[in-house]
């Protein structure tokens, strides 16, 4: 906002304005700390636009409505509008509609991309990763344990491992999203409990296993109960007390949270598992190159003790700002998002203007009237102004209430795909920009039909009773230049449109490489403290299957620890005995996936060559691999046989590859090409998924099916369940949603545009009626009066749409990271919707065109 | 000429720099509100009060801008701003008498 304060203060007072406020923060440094000050001194400058904004926006309310005449301007121009409904009611609704969608666009962004996170000094707080191109996964705990005693950039380290756990209570059990965190986790986010007590250093070493509620699972679970502090829950199995409420916070690490236990991860015996989760605030010296220097350095120190474990010397650390890490990749969705609806309004106003300008022309006779009985021509401009303003007004209203309805409806729906989305809220930033957009919006509205008003030739207005050719070439030429920018603006989203549809109609013909129809899933946890031996687990699966398999229509059953088409668990690394890694080198990732003996016939993948895994898969260490892995690793050669040792282990026994089967998609549908997946014996996993195939409609065996699981052990719950035709959906869920979205500006876009060459044409028409009747009259054809309108406006079109299409080249590369098994430049598009626009718009024009081919020209000639 | 009418701020303001005595900037009487009503002070909300008041004539101002040291716009009351705060002292002395027996008796 610094540009608002330069714009909005001389350089002489934001000189007086700087000195006066740096002694006052050296005053406040003294009294309150440096911290203290410079929170203070930030916010000062924050503040100062809006205060100069809430000044003047106060004086210039005052002028207006202390102005001559204005409330009989009002009364008598809102009369003559609602004489004109259908104008004043498109001006309204279209203005009024895409102002809202944008100030709903720009907040969202603001809220996701802009905003600081809801941390204390969150601009210093960085997420650090194993930096393994082009992978970047999370730490294990040894390598956290390392950074916690030497973390030289850093003034505090915390880490957390984010789990699913049984709550148990009675006969009722909910599985929930939990963190286990280190004692560090909340003063590095300059957290505060509600109530109780957060965690601190000494829970990190404590015996008995305490709990943290976040603020809505406690008001879900325990109706904001303040004494809750000091019960006892289950949680997998084992007691847990509450010690504290997190105070009310809408940051994402907190999203769908539940509770927070204290991290007691029991000392490794080896560098891995990469589960735990690292954050560090930066020193306010140290910049992030240093930071990654110190962080290699100590990467370095700790990889020759844990050689046995992990042997990729080349993997390493490093470190990206929290919030980049939050936002992901939605950003460049976002901001193409409101370059849409950016569009939409301009459309939307370039629309209206051109409207006006036709009810100005109109409207001539009657200002020149006035100016003839005496009206200066500020108090014509005054009367053409509040037009303008009403409707900006009407806009304004209708824009808010589409604001607030469709923040209110991402915020409901959108969680899965935005990032931050609990931050966002419709707030008095959101009216203020509302109101700034609606002014600027007024002015567009205002200024062109202002402008003929004052220019008006009263004689000429006054002989010319509104149907001559007299009303000057200028309005007429910005009318078309303004229906040409409609088509220019209005081609890239169609654009975008169509590319994004083609995309997602790619996106949804990806074969998963499995049956999906008659597939119910559903996720089963086994609680560590109940389960903890592999033969209680083991023994625990068996009887699921056997107990599952006997249900009135199952055909088959099967565990897994993922689901197509994006729910592998496992990226692992493995080096084979043919090709081993050389010394220092990455070694090759792929996805593996755990199943039992009976997945590959409920999910109907066929084996190519070799033979399944059997019962004594785990003893003999044998695994079955798919043809992207046989492809990528031993083309053209024989893969059965082959051996290789996973997870950088260097003294494990080899692994031996038995059978190959068909591609599934486990990494999204859009993983731009299966990297392979290897299948290993799912024996004693303590999470999995079942997975039935029935004969019927799957969801009707849900209830069978949690039964089951309920009578085998009751502190167990089901959790989520989806069929394989709902796990496809749900993939498509993202591309779906974003398609609805482009489409529906496009489509708004196109509408509008269509309204606008046809009011244009429409128009001329109207005022070319004298012309038109002697054209007739004298023996022209109707045929050639067709022609001539429609050609009058195709030539605009044609121009809107060249420029559009040039533009839309240019600005559909953005979209590229979208967009799967489509070019951002696909001919097809890019020359298939500007040619399908120009048959709309002629389409437009033909309405206006025949009713001047239908005209009289007895009766032209005889009014004239 | 009429008086222009004062919002609740700006006559604080004006109280603040009737106090001051003479030319004054923003600092000390952001600081002698905060000490007076035990809120805090924006110095943005002073300022701009300070050049509204400007514009409605009740103060005038000056730029001193010295070669070495910091740059500083200087206030100071004008008579008409004078008048306005006798004049809303008038008019609130009118309006609170007879409200001490009303408080004493609602009291009792």
């Amino acid at each position: 906002m610094g540009w608002l304060f330069r714009l909005l203060v001389d350089d002489a007072d934001r000189r007086a304005i700087d000195s006066d406020l740096a002694e006052l923060h050296d005053y406040r440094r003294r009294r309150d700390g440096a911290d203290a000050a410079d929170r203070w001194l930030r916010r000062q400058r924050r503040i100062y636009p809006w205060h100069l904004l809430a000044d003047r926006a106060g004086t210039a309310l005052l002028r207006v409505t202390t102005m001559p005449h204005l409330w009989s301007d009002v009364r008598h121009t809102l009369r003559s509008l609602f004489r004109v409904p259908a104008l004043s009611a498109t001006i309204v609704l279209t203005v009024g509609t895409a102002l809202g969608a944008t100030v709903a666009a720009i907040v969202l962004t603001r809220a996701v991309l802009v905003n600081p996170l809801p941390y204390a000094d969150a601009d210093r707080l960085q997420w650090v990763y194993t930096d393994n191109p082009p992978y970047r996964f999370s730490l294990s705990v040894v390598d956290y344990r390392a950074l916690e005693a030497d973390h030289p950039a850093f003034s505090a380290v915390a880490a957390f491992q984010r789990t699913q756990v049984a709550v148990s209570d009675g006969d009722v059990s909910e599985r929930v999203t939990a963190r286990t965190v280190t004692g560090s986790y909340f003063p590095l986010l300059g957290q505060k409990p509600y109530v109780g007590r957060l965690f601190d250093a000494s829970d990190d070493a404590r015996d008995d296993r305490v709990v943290v509620l976040t603020y809505g699972y406690w008001a879900r679970r325990f109706g904001s109960d303040p004494t809750v502090l000091g019960r006892s829950m289950t949680i997998d199995g084992a007691r847990a007390t509450v010690v504290g409420v997190l105070e009310r916070t809408s940051g994402p690490l907190e999203h769908d949270v539940a509770l927070f236990s204290a991290a007691r991860w029991p000392t490794p015996t080896r560098k891995g598992p990469f589960f735990t989760t690292v954050l560090g605030r930066l020193r306010p010296d140290m910049s992030a190159d240093v930071a990654q220097q110190t962080l290699r350095a100590t990467n370095a120190r700790l990889f020759p003790i844990w050689r046995s474990s992990y042997q990729d010397e080349k993997a390493t650390w490093g470190l990206v700002d929290l919030r980049a890490r939050v936002i992901g990749e939605v950003g460049s969705t976002l901001i193409f998002l409101l370059a849409a609806v950016a569009c939409v309004l301009l459309i939307a106003c370039a629309n209206a203007v051109n409207l006006l300008i036709a009810r100005s022309l109109q409207r001539g006779r009657e200002l020149a009237i006035r100016g003839a009985l005496g009206a200066s021509t500020g108090r014509l401009l005054q009367y053409v102004l509040v037009e303008a303003s009403l409707l900006t007004v009407g806009a304004a209203l209708i824009g808010l209430g589409v604001a607030a309805f469709v923040l209110q409806l991402v915020g409901a729906y959108g969680g899965d795909y935005i990032p931050r989305i609990d931050e966002v809220r419709f707030s008095a930033t959101a009216v203020a920009w509302l109101a700034g957009l609606a002014v600027a919006s007024g002015v567009v509205m205002g200024i062109v039909p202002a402008w003929y008003g004052a220019r008006l030739r009263m004689d000429q207005a006054l002989r010319g009773g509104g149907r001559s050719s007299t009303d000057g070439p200028t309005p007429r030429r910005i009318q078309r230049a303004l229906v040409a920018a409609e088509f220019a603006l209005a081609t890239p989203l169609l654009v975008a449109g169509a590319l994004i549809l083609a995309s997602l109609d790619r996106l949804s013909h990806v074969p998963v490489g499995i049956d999906t129809s008659h597939l119910l899933t559903a996720s089963v946890s086994l609680p560590r403290a109940r389960y903890p031996q592999e033969t209680s687990r083991e023994a625990f699966w068996k009887r699921a299957l056997e107990r599952l398999a006997a249900l009135p229509g199952v055909q088959s059953v099967a565990l897994s620890d993922g689901r197509p088409p994006s729910e592998s668990s496992q990226q692992n690394n493995f080096d084979l005995e043919d090709r081993p890694t050389p010394a220092g080198q990455h070694q090759p990732v792929s996805t593996w996936v755990g199943v039992s003996t009976g997945f590959f016939t409920a999910t109907g993948l066929a084996l190519e060559r070799g033979r399944l895994l059997d019962e004594r898969s785990l003893q003999d260490d044998v695994v079955v691999v798919d043809r992207a892995w046989a492809r990528r690793f031993f083309p053209g050669e024989e893969v059965l046989g082959r051996r290789f040792r996973g997870g950088g282990c260097t003294t494990c026994p080899w692994t031996t590859v038995v059978g190959v089967v068909g591609d599934v998609r486990w990494t999204g549908l859009d993983a731009s090409g299966p990297l392979g997946t290897v299948y290993y014996p799912f024996v004693d996993l303590s999470t999995g998924f079942v997975l039935v195939r029935t004969a019927g409609d799957p969801l009707a065996l849900h209830l069978a099916v949690r039964q089951a699981v309920k009578a085998l052990d009751p502190g167990l719950a089901l959790s989520d369940v989806a069929t394989g035709d709902e796990l496809m959906a749900e993939a498509l869920a993202t591309p779906r949603y974003l398609t609805i979205l482009i489409g529906m500006f496009a489509g708004t876009a196109l509408i509008l545009s269509l309204v606008g060459i046809y009011g244009v044409m429409a128009y001329f028409v109207q005022q070319h009626t004298l012309e038109i009747g002697i054209r007739l009259a004298i023996g022209g054809n109707p045929g050639q009066v067709r022609r001539l309108v429609v050609w009058h406006g195709v030539r605009l079109v044609v121009a809107g749409v060249v420029v559009g299409t040039g533009a839309a080249v240019l600005a559909t590369r953005l979209m590229s990271n979208v967009l799967f098994g489509v070019s951002a430049t696909d001919l097809r598009v890019i020359v298939g919707v500007p040619a399908a626009l120009l048959v709309a718009a002629v389409a437009a024009c033909l309405i206006p065109a025949q009713r001047a081919a239908a005209l009289d020209p007895a009766e032209i000639l005889r009014d004239a | 000429m009429s008086t222009p009418t004062l919002q609740h701020f700006e006559l604080h303001v004006l109280l603040a720099m009737l106090h001051e005595q003479g030319e004054t900037y923003s600092v000390p009487l952001v600081l002698a509100l905060e000490q007076r009503t035990g809120r805090p002070v924006a110095q943005a909300a002073v300022f701009i009060t300070l050049q509204r008041l400007e514009r409605k004539g009740l103060v005038e101002s000056r730029l001193d801008e010295p070669e070495s040291g910091r740059a500083r716009r200087y206030f100071a009351l004008t008579p008409e701003g004078l008048t306005a705060i006798e004049t809303h002292r008038a008019e609130h002395a009118r309006l609170w008498q007879g409200f001490d027996r009303a408080f004493r008796a609602h009291k009792a």
